[in-house]
């Protein structure tokens, strides 16, 4: 259960990174930016499953399904801006671009991911549908995670409004309208 | 808002999961997982500029 959690403080930290570069530099995410950052929130349900249910084949597919459609999408923005010449969307962080180091985060984790599997002695008597109780590392790991994902919600809603996402945001849409 | 909704739905799926209903869970998960591939299908229609 150390590992599960240790593994939402890794996806909390990914989270808090980008909102760090959204606020501190002002560099609003595009909608490819936003569906990654979906996938690595994505990338929690597994191991909270796990951490409140026991060690299922299940829940590490549920992460492994995030991991690959998040690496996914982080490709298709790479591929977007891989010509000489194109400046990439957004600073870069040591040379990477956010979407670049994305892949990579997706990419390790599909790695721990196949790791954690081949210890098969974690499934067994794990066949009971009732909730265990959680630690406090854990449950702080868990509320952390879900504390993000409230934060990307109003963000989220504050930068896009009730419409389309800009595919180059500069501003808060619903700040911009209101008084 | 199609966002925003992805965020929501994750949200559900986490406190879904933590609060104790697994299958409850599993089911919201891939509902939102689907949502969120057909969205990126949806916005993904510039042509990549790459010659190989």
């Amino acid at each position: 259960m150390t590992l599960n959690a240790l593994g939402l403080y890794a996806i909390a930290l990914v989270l808090a990174a980008a909102f760090a570069a959204q606020v501190l530099l002002g560099e609003l995410p595009c909608p490819l930016c936003l569906m990654q950052r979906i996938q690595y929130a994505m990338l929690a349900a597994g191991p909270v499953l796990n951490i409140r249910f026991g060690p299922r084949p299940s829940h590490y597919a549920v992460s492994l399904l995030s991991a690959v459609a998040g690496a996914s999408f982080a490709m298709r923005q790479i591929l977007l801006h891989i010509l000489p010449g194109d400046a990439g969307y957004g600073s870069a962080l040591l040379g990477y671009h956010y979407y670049s180091w994305a892949f990579i985060g997706f990419a390790v984790a599909i790695v721990l991911i196949a790791i954690m599997l081949l210890f098969d002695g974690q499934f067994i008597g794990a066949d009971s549908d009732e909730p265990a109780a959680i630690g406090w590392f854990g449950r702080g790991a868990v509320w952390l995670v879900i504390a993000l994902v409230a934060l990307n919600i109003v963000s989220t809603l504050l930068e896009c409004g009730f419409g389309v996402c800009p595919d180059n945001p500069v501003n808060y849409h619903l700040l911009k309208l209101s008084p | 808002m199609e966002f925003t909704a992805l965020f929501l739905g994750l949200a559900a799926v986490l406190l879904v999961a933590y609060f104790g209903r697994r299958r409850l869970a599993l089911v919201l998960f891939a509902v939102t997982f689907i949502a969120s591939v057909a969205i990126y299908l949806h916005h993904a229609t510039d042509r990549l500029q790459l010659s190989f």
